[in-house]
């Protein structure tokens, strides 16, 4: 699948900053016409051949930069229910990571460089989103303790508590990624995304960016999804009982009953920078402008700034103290 | 590179101004000029007799240079003398009943009449420190400071005994350092805000130790740059924003109370006392008031 600008002819896509389709040839908005593709994996544009990813259900021709939507990939059991669309896009993004580069002041001067930031890309990232019902059952003994004195008498007085806690917790939506080449980690720090703008999948919001298709099923992932279900759980339950110095738990109950499961597409930037032979990966989320990654350490400026800032707070110390001893 | 003088504008700038105010206050300092030395029937022009023997040649001869400047700036004589020897015969010959602790006294009165030191006339302005390096009878060593005219008007004894503070924590490891200390303490003293000049321990060392723990709590800032913050909590996917709670019991079950005697302790307490003292100026011969304050070590 492609989209043609019915204006010039190129390809269009869409543009957060307008919120709709875009041409960057003409700058039409709205100006895109959906052209299905002919089962083949070559560029409508130019006839170049189109290198497809195991999982990709975008690709971009690298000889005219063409996007292309794999119309297999998108559809029947591959189609997702939703897709938040990109609310960042690339420039928003690049001044952001600016903004955050500043702070760190030991990342090589060359990161960010005009060359590497042409590597940027926007990727659909594969999500399960999954619905639980958590019931939760506490019983225990607390005790209290107050202590006061009488004369020359210390009196300890220890009240005990029968504890019962009953809650029922509905988790709506957990996010899981099905991508096996992002890092689950990783995808895990760049929530939460505002799901206020997720939408029903369409198309046209993934042209002009890569995009996946589950690399797992939900039934192989719906395991991370219990665990976190149950952590949460527990911790929420255990936020109600509060106030006691000790607690001895007789029970503790955490009931998951599974609600519903959705493949949801989510954005994320992904900023890759090479620094003495290794990659060092940013992702950025493509709703929020979280970013998420370690920046490498140059040596040069940990040795400049360091010793700067030793020889600055030496002398200004030193002189702080000739003064305060002569004046 | 413009990054880095960017991150650092403020932190120079800060320096700089801290430079030029240093720079201003030892310009202000350094500006006072007495002018000649009018004493003409002083008996010697020496400043530093080092009868201990305590001194290089050289750390003499610099002793020399700085007092000649410093002289000129408070207006005052500055004298040293390190001794090596008894002073208990020549001072109990002088005055019978002197304690241990006053030798030093009777010898730096004497020896600053004697030669008639004084910036402006015989027995005028001036100070004298007198470091006997002698460990007398009693068992310490002794060392007075003695100041006359302009000097004695200005210190107290707190002030005196703050001097041979400073002198007395580098004697023993550094004379000659000592020795300087009282030589340019002296200068703050006459000619700064009229506060006494504070001592700051681990001057030297000090901001070197400051600025190298500054550093490291610098890097360790910036190096441990984090892969991201968590920002999801345990009730951000929980539909409507928070649990249902719909059982919640806190029955008291048991109620127990232990009891404890406290001890208490009628024990006896003691206090002692210690005491210290030292003396401050006195009258004496040759028409001139001596100041003065002593340390022992």
């Amino acid at each position: 699948m492609f989209f043609r600008c019915k204006n010039c002819g190129g390809n269009t896509v869409y543009s957060p900053e307008h919120k709709k389709m875009f041409c960057p040839h003409c700058d039409g908005t709205d100006s895109g016409e959906r052209e299905a593709g002919n089962g083949q994996w070559e560029c409508a544009n130019c006839g170049a051949a189109l290198e497809v990813g195991e999982y990709a259900s975008t690709c971009k021709c690298e000889y005219c930069g063409s996007y292309f939507i794999m119309d297999d990939r998108v559809d029947g059991k591959y189609r997702p229910h939703w897709i938040l669309p990109f609310q960042m896009g690339k420039e928003r993004v690049v001044g952001k990571m600016k903004q955050e580069w500043k702070r760190r002041i030991f990342t090589p001067d060359s990161f960010l460089s005009e060359a590497t930031l042409e590597e940027m890309k926007g990727m659909y990232v594969p999500f399960w989103m999954y619905d639980y019902a958590a019931r939760c059952v506490y019983v225990g003994t607390g005790t209290k303790v107050r202590v006061w004195v009488s004369g020359d008498t210390e009196y300890t007085e220890t009240s005990y508590y029968h504890v019962e806690r009953g809650m029922d917790i509905d988790f709506d939506r957990i996010p899981v990624d099905a991508s096996l080449e992002m890092d689950d980690a990783t995808m895990d720090l760049m929530e939460p995304f505002d799901y206020g703008q997720l939408g029903p999948f369409a198309e046209e919001y993934m042209s002009g960016f890569y995009g996946e298709v589950y690399n797992m099923g939900a039934d192989e992932l719906a395991d991370r999804a219990v665990k976190r279900v149950s952590e949460d759980a527990g911790r929420l339950l255990m936020g109600t009982v509060s106030g006691y110095a000790t607690l001895r738990q007789e029970r503790k109950d955490v009931d998951i009953k599974g609600n519903g499961v959705h493949y949801a597409l989510l954005p994320v930037w992904r900023y890759r920078y090479r620094y003495r032979d290794k990659d060092y990966d940013f992702y950025i989320n493509g709703q929020t402008g979280k970013i998420v990654g370690t920046t490498p350490v140059s040596q040069k400026k940990v040795l400049a700034y360091g010793g700067t800032v030793f020889a600055v707070l030496w002398a200004a110390l030193s002189l702080l103290l000739h003064i305060v001893e002569v004046v | 590179m413009k990054q880095y003088v960017r991150y650092f504008k403020w932190y120079f700038m800060a320096v700089a101004v801290l430079a030029a105010v240093y720079g201003g206050i030892l310009l202000v300092h350094g500006s006072s000029d007495y002018g000649e030395r009018r004493n003409g029937e002083c008996m010697t022009e020496e400043r530093v007799f080092d009868y201990g023997e305590v001194l290089s040649e050289k750390e003499e001869s610099k002793l020399r240079e700085l007092i000649e400047k410093r002289e000129r700036q408070t207006g005052c004589d500055i004298v040293l003398v390190t001794l090596n020897e008894s002073l208990k015969e020549y001072a109990r010959e002088k005055e019978p009943d002197v304690p241990y602790g006053e030798f030093v006294r009777v010898f730096a009165e004497d020896f600053y009449d004697k030669n008639g030191f004084g910036y402006d006339k015989p027995v005028g302005d001036g100070v004298l420190l007198v470091d006997n390096w002698y460990r007398e009878n009693d068992g310490n060593v002794y060392t007075w400071l003695c100041a006359v005219g302009r000097p004695d008007r200005k210190y107290g004894l707190d002030g005196m005994n703050h001097l041979l503070d400073n002198v007395y924590r580098y004697v023993e490891s550094n004379p000659y350092r000592a020795y300087r200390t009282y030589i340019n303490e002296f200068y703050h003293d006459m000619t700064g805000s009229g506060r006494n000049t504070v001592y700051l321990a681990g001057k030297d060392t000090m901001p070197f130790a400051a600025a190298l723990i500054g550093m490291l709590l610098f890097l360790a800032f910036h190096w441990g740059s984090k892969k991201g913050e968590k920002t999801v909590t345990a009730s951000t996917y929980v539909e409507g924003g928070k649990p249902r709670l719909h059982r919640k019991e806190d029955v008291l079950v048991n109620k127990v109370v232990a009891k404890r005697r406290i001890q208490t302790n009628g024990g006896h307490g003691g206090s002692g006392s210690r005491s210290s003292g030292s003396r401050s100026g006195g009258t004496h011969g040759h028409g001139g008031h001596h100041g003065g304050a002593g340390h022992h070590r």
